[in-house]
C-alpha cells in the first residue's frame, strides 16, 4: 500500500496534450477515480502510473521512491485491462498464476494463494477453463485475480466495466468496491460513466483535454462544480447565462430579463456585478409545489415531456431565451402545452462564472 | 523534443531483447543485401579507379541492348520452305535487350491482367457448378516448377511439337506452327502468373464492403456503369499490386529463356537482360572474378525498372487503402447465380483458361511418369523409372540433400530474423522504425539475379577469400543466406500480421505483473503467434526449396553443391533431352512439396494466406 504522487507529468502525443502537467496525490488504501470523455487523456495518465507510458516531463512517486524511470516490471502495479488481456493460451489457473511464477515462488504456495484468490472472486472450481470458455463477468474477474494475486502496491483498473451488460456492470463495481475494502489497497480506477464513479470512489478527478478541472468528493463535484464543464460532465442540467446584478453569498443573475437567485460554487469566484456568469440547473431539484425556501419561481408552458420510468422529463419554455428540464413524479398527468409553475431553492442554484469560448446553449442534456 | 528526451526514449524502448533482435536482423540483412547490392550500384560506376559512366553508356547507346529498329525476329511470319509447307512463325521483334525485357515484361503484366481480373470477377461474383473446381485449377500455375514448364510449353508449341505433329503427321495439312522467342516467354509467364493478379484481386473484391455496391444500386447505377464507377476503383489497389509483382517477376525471369534457349537452341529467348547476366555470371572463369562490367550496369538498369514498380505501388497502395474504410452492417457477399446464357459464357472462359493454363503442369507430371521427353509427340509407355531417380540416381540424391539443407538452414535463420524484425516493427516506438519495415519488403523487389550478382562482387575477392563465404569454393553458406534475405518477407508478413491480431495488453498485462521482456516474449508472444511463425515457416521452406536465380548462379563453380533448381536448369539449360524426364521428377517432388506445405500452413494459420502481396 502507497501513496502515488504526480508531479507535473506532462504527455504529447503527436500535437495532442494527453497529460497537461498534472499533479496530484492519491492517498494510501483510497479509491481514487480518474473521469471524462474519450480522449481526455485519463487512460493515458494510468498508463503513465503503470510504467507502459512514460511522461515527456515531471516525475512519478510511490511513497517516497521516485518510480518515472522504472519499467512496468519494476513497480509492483497490478493492472486490469479494458479488454481483460487474458492469456487466450493459458488457462484461468495459469493465468492467475503467472505473476507468482514470475515470481519463482515454491509450486505449493502459488497452488494455496491460487485457491485463496478464486475464492475471493467466487471463481472456485473454474480454473481449469480456458478464457474462451468463460462470460464476461468471469473474466473481469479472472483479470482482477491475476492483479490482486500478486499483492501489488497498487491497483490499476482501465475502464474495466465497459465491456459488461448494464446489470453485470452494477454488480461488478459493487464487488470490485468490496475488494477494495477487504484489502485496503490503494486503487485507481478509469471511467467515462459519472454514476459509475460517484458510487465506487473516494475522490474523483474529473479530466479534460489532459488537463485535471477538479478533485473532489463525489457529492463535491457533483453539488459544487469547479467550473462549467464539470457542471455540465456530471449530470443533466440546464445552463442559463446572464449578466451579475448582485454578487455575495446569494448571487443575483438577470437572464433575459428574469431574474435568477443562487449559490457561488465556490467563494473565491470571479463573480463580480457587471459580469457574465451562469446558473446552473439540475432536473431534480426542482419542484411543482412552493417550498419553505427561498426558491426561484418559474412559469412557463410544457413543451415536450417523457416517461422515463422512475420520473418524468419535461422542458418548459419559460421565455423564448430559457428553457429549463425538469424531473417530476411520474404519476402526474401534465400534459405537453399546459402552463406550469416550478421552483428550484437558492441553495440548489448554482452561479459559475462564465468562460469565454464555450458555446452555452441554454439547455444541456447528458 | 531535445535530445536528452530523445536519448531518454531510446534507453526505455532499447531492452536486450529489442538490441539483440535489431542486432542480429539488421547485421544479415546489412551483410547478405544491402551491402551487395550497394557494390554492385558503385561498380557499376566505377572502372580504375575513377568515377564514370562509360558502362551505362555503352550497354544505352549500343545497338544489341537499344535498338529502335529491329533487329530481326517477326511477331508474325508467314514462309513458304521448299516442301510447300507454310511456315507460321510467332517470335516477336528484336529491340535489343533491354526493350525485349521491358517489353515482355509489359505485355506479360496486360495479359496477365486481363486474365486474373476476369476470372477474379467471376468466382468473387457468381455461383454456377464446378466454381469450386475452377478455383482450385486456377491456382495450379502457382506451383513452381521451374524450366520444366517451360520445357513443356516448348514441346507442345515449338517446332517439332505435340501441335505440329497433329497439324503434318495426324490431319496431313501443309501448315506448321513456329511459336517461340519473345512471344514464347510472353505465353510462358502469362501461364504462370496470371494466378498472382487473380489471387489479390479476389482478395480486393472480396473485401469490399457489399454495402458500398448495394448504396450505388440504390442510386440507380447497375451493370457495367456499377463496375467502372465503384468496383473497379475500389478494387484496383489489388490488381495495381499484383500487377507490380507480376512485372517485377517477369523481369528476372531466369526459368522461360533458359528452357527456351537450352532445349530448342532459341536464340531470340535468350535476349532478354536477365539471361544475359546470368551468361555473364557463369561463363566467368573460377578463381579470379572476370565479369564483364556492362553486367553491374545491365543489373543496375533491371534493379532500377523493378524498383520504381515497388516504390509506386508502395505509395499507391498506402493512398487507396480505402476498400476496407467501412466495416458496418449486413456483411452478406454479392453472389449471384447466373443465367444460362451466362453460364455458357463463363464457361467459354474459363475453360480453356485453367486447361491452357494448368497444361505445363501437367505436362511435367507427363514428362516424370512416361518417356515423353524422348518418344516425340506423345508419350508411348508409363515409366516409373524418371521418378525413382529421385533415390537412386546419386546427383538428384545429393542435389535433393543440399536443397533439404540449405532451406532448413535459411527456415531457421528466416524465423529468427522474421519473427524478430516483425515484432520490433510492430510494437516499439523507435525513431526511424519503418524504414526496417520497408527494408523487409524490400526483398520481393530486388531480382534474385541482382543479389547473386552482389554476392559475386562481395564474396569473390577480398576478406572473404578462403573463409567459408568465399563464392568460389562454398556457395552453400551463401546460398543459404541469399534464401534467407529473399524469403524473408513472406515469414515477417505472416508473424506481422498474427501480432497485429494480437492486442498489445496481452503483453502489457504481463509486464505489469512483473515480467521482463524477455520472460514476456518467451511466455506470452511466442506462443501466442506460434501459429504464423509455423505457418510463414512452411511457407518460407517450399519457396527456398523452388528458389531459381541465386541457385542457378552462386552454385554454378561448384555443381556439386547444388541445389536441385540448379540440378533442373543443368540439364534443361545444358540441352540434355535424354534426362529431361529426371527434371521433371524433381519438378514432381517441388510441386508436391507445395501442395502439402500450403495445405499444412492454411490449416494452421486457418485462413488463405493472400501470399505475394505487397
Amino acid at each position: 500500500m502507497v501513496n502515488v504522487r504526480l508531479d507535473n507529468v506532462v504527455k504529447v502525443f503527436d500535437k495532442v496534450i494527453a497529460a497537461d502537467h498534472i499533479t496530484l496525490t492519491i492517498k494510501h488504501g483510497e479509491f481514487f477515480t480518474f473521469l471524462g470523455p474519450s480522449g481526455c487523456g485519463k487512460t493515458t495518465t494510468l498508463r503513465i502510473i503503470a510504467g507502459l507510458e512514460y511522461p515527456d516531463e515531471g516525475r512519478i512517486y510511490f511513497d517516497e521512491e521516485d518510480v518515472t524511470e522504472y519499467p512496468p516490471y519494476m513497480r509492483d502495479t497490478g493492472m486490469v485491462f479494458q479488454n481483460y488481456a487474458l492469456w487466450p493460451h493459458m488457462t484461468v489457473f495459469d493465468n492467475i498464476a503467472y505473476g507468482l511464477k514470475i515470481r519463482r515462488l515454491p509450486m505449493n504456495e502459488i497452488k494455496e494463494r491460487v485457491y485463496r484468490v478464486l475464492d475471493l472472486v467466487k471463481l472456485r472450481g473454474l480454473e481449469n477453463r480456458y478464457p474462451t470458455q468463460l462470460s464476461g463477468g468471469q473474466q473481469q474477474r479472472v483479470a482482477l485475480a491475476r492483479a490482486l494475486i500478486v499483492k501489488p502496491k497498487v491497483l490499476l483498473l482501465d475502464e474495466p466495466l465497459s465491456n459488461l451488460d448494464a446489470k453485470l456492470r452494477i454488480e461488478m463495481r459493487e464487488e470490485i468496491k468490496r475488494l477494495q475494502r477487504e484489502l485496503g489497497i490503494t486503487t485507481i480506477y478509469v471511467t467515462h460513466d459519472q454514476e459509475e464513479a460517484m458510487v465506487i470512489s473516494d475522490r474523483v478527478a474529473i479530466m479534460r483535454q489532459g488537463r485535471i478541472m477538479q478533485i473532489g468528493h463525489p457529492r463535491e463535484v457533483y453539488k459544487r462544480p469547479a467550473n462549467l464543464f464539470v457542471a455540465s460532465f456530471m449530470g443533466r442540467c440546464t445552463i442559463l447565462k446572464g449578466i451579475v446584478r448582485r454578487s455575495g453569498e446569494i448571487t443575483e443573475l438577470s437572464v433575459d430579463g428574469v431574474k435568477i437567485l443562487g449559490v457561488p460554487s465556490a467563494t473565491d469566484m470571479n463573480i463580480r456585478e457587471g459580469s457574465l456568469a451562469v446558473a446552473i440547473l439540475r432536473p431534480e431539484e426542482f419542484e411543482l409545489v412552493k417550498p419553505h425556501t427561498p426558491s426561484n419561481e418559474f412559469e412557463g408552458v410544457v413543451e415536450w415531456s417523457a416517461f422515463t420510468g422512475p420520473y418524468t422529463q419535461l422542458r418548459v419554455k419559460v421565455s423564448d431565451k430559457i428553457k429549463i428540464l425538469l424531473d417530476i413524479d411520474p404519476d402526474s398527468q401534465i400534459k405537453v402545452g399546459s402552463t406550469i409553475k416550478c421552483y428550484i431553492p437558492y441553495s440548489d442554484t448554482i452561479i459559475l462564472p462564465f468562460e469565454e469560448g464555450r458555446e452555452i446553449t441554454y439547455m444541456e442534456e447528458s | 523534443m531535445n535530445i536528452q528526451n530523445i536519448l531518454r526514449k531510446l534507453r526505455r524502448e532499447l531492452d536486450w531483447l529489442t538490441i539483440v533482435q535489431l542486432a542480429i536482423s539488421l547485421s544479415i540483412i546489412f551483410i547478405f543485401l544491402i551491402l551487395p547490392v550497394f557494390l554492385l550500384v558503385v561498380n557499376s560506376f566505377y572502372s580504375g579507379g575513377t568515377i564514370t559512366f562509360k558502362w551505362f553508356e555503352r550497354v544505352l547507346t549500343s545497338r544489341e541492348y537499344v535498338s529502335l529498329e529491329p533487329l530481326g525476329g517477326a511477331l508474325f511470319k508467314i514462309e513458304r520452305t521448299g516442301a510447300g509447307v507454310l511456315l507460321f512463325i510467332m517470335e516477336g521483334y528484336d529491340y535489343g535487350i533491354i526493350l525485349n525485357s521491358i517489353l515482355v515484361a509489359l505485355f506479360v503484366t496486360i495479359f496477365a491482367s486481363i486474365i486474373g481480373l476476369i476470372s477474379a470477377l467471376i468466382i468473387a461474383r457468381y455461383e454456377f457448378p464446378g466454381k469450386n473446381i475452377f478455383r482450385i485449377l486456377i491456382l495450379v500455375p502457382l506451383l513452381a516448377t521451374p524450366f520444366v514448364n517451360a520445357f513443356v510449353v516448348g514441346k507442345v508449341l515449338g517446332r517439332q511439337g505435340v501441335l505440329n505433329f497433329i497439324l503434318r503427321d495426324i490431319l496431313g495439312l501443309p501448315y506448321t506452327f513456329i511459336v517461340g522467342g519473345l512471344v514464347g516467354i510472353v505465353i510462358i509467364q502469362t501461364l504462370s502468373f496470371f494466378p498472382i493478379i487473380y489471387l489479390n484481386m479476389l482478395s480486393s473484391l472480396i473485401n469490399i464492403d457489399p454495402s458500398m455496391e448495394e448504396q450505388a444500386e440504390n442510386l440507380g447505377a447497375r451493370g457495367f456503369t456499377l463496375f467502372r464507377t465503384i468496383t473497379f476503383p475500389l478494387s484496383l489497389p489489388g490488381l495495381a499490386a499484383g500487377a507490380t509483382i507480376v512485372f517485377i517477376f517477369s523481369l528476372e525471369d531466369l526459368g522461360a529463356p533458359i528452357a527456351l534457349k537450352g532445349a530448342f537452341a532459341d536464340d531470340l529467348a535468350g535476349r532478354v537482360i536477365s539471361y544475359r547476366i546470368y551468361q555473364n555470371i557463369i561463363s566467368t572463369q573460377g578463381g579470379i572474378l572476370k565479369i564483364d562490367p556492362t553486367t553491374y550496369a545491365l543489373s543496375v538498369i533491371m534493379l532500377l525498372f523493378a524498383a520504381i514498380g515497388f516504390i509506386a505501388i508502395k505509395k499507391y497502395v498506402s493512398l487507396k487503402t480505402y476498400a476496407m474504410l467501412s466495416k458496418g452492417g449486413r456483411w452478406s457477399p454479392r453472389v449471384r447465380k447466373l443465367s444460362w446464357k451466362g453460364l455458357i459464357l463463363v464457361y467459354m472462359f474459363l475453360v480453356p483458361v485453367v486447361i491452357i493454363a494448368s497444361f505445363p503442369q501437367a505436362g511435367v507430371v507427363l514428362l516424370a511418369v512416361t518417356d515423353w521427353a524422348t518418344s516425340g509427340a506423345f508419350p508411348s509407355t508409363t515409366t516409373m523409372k524418371n521418378l525413382m531417380a529421385l533415390v537412386e540416381e546419386p546427383d538428384i540424391v545429393r542435389a535433393i540433400g543440399n536443397s533439404l539443407t540449405y532451406s532448413a538452414a535459411a527456415v531457421f535463420v528466416i524465423v529468427l530474423v522474421g519473427t524478430s524484425t516483425a515484432y520490433v516493427v510492430a510494437r516499439k516506438r523507435l525513431p526511424g522504425i519503418d524504414i526496417l519495415d520497408i527494408i523487409v519488403t524490400i526483398p520481393i523487389a530486388v531480382p534474385g539475379i541482382i543479389v547473386a550478382v552482389g554476392y559475386f562482387i562481395l564474396f569473390s575477392q577480398g576478406i572473404f577469400s578462403g573463409t567459408p563465404f568465399d563464392i568460389f569454393e562454398n556457395p552453400g553458406l551463401l546460398l543459404i543466406f541469399s534464401y534467407t534475405v529473399r524469403r524473408l518477407p513472406f515469414t515477417a508478413r505472416a508473424v506481422f500480421a498474427g501480432l497485429q491480431q494480437t492486442h498489445v495488453s496481452l503483453e502489457e498485462a504481463s509486464l505489469s505483473l512483473g515480467a521482463s521482456r524477455v520472460q514476456t516474449f518467451a511466455r506470452i508472444v511466442i506462443p501466442l503467434i506460434a501459429a504464423n511463425i509455423i505457418g510463414g515457416g512452411i511457407l518460407s521452406f517450399v519457396y527456398c526449396m523452388s528458389e531459381v536465380s541465386t541457385s542457378i548462379t552462386l552454385a554454378s563453380f561448384r555443381p556439386e553443391q547444388g541445389p536441385i533448381t540448379h540440378y533442373m536448369s543443368s540439364i534443361i539449360g545444358g540441352g540434355k533431352v535424354g534426362v529431361i524426364s529426371y527434371a521433371a521428377s524433381l519438378g514432381v517432388l517441388l510441386m508436391t512439396a507445395q501442395i502439402i506445405s500450403m495445405a499444412v500452413s492454411n490449416w494452421i494459420l486457418k485462413q488463405r494466406v493472400a501470399f505475394l502481396g505487397v
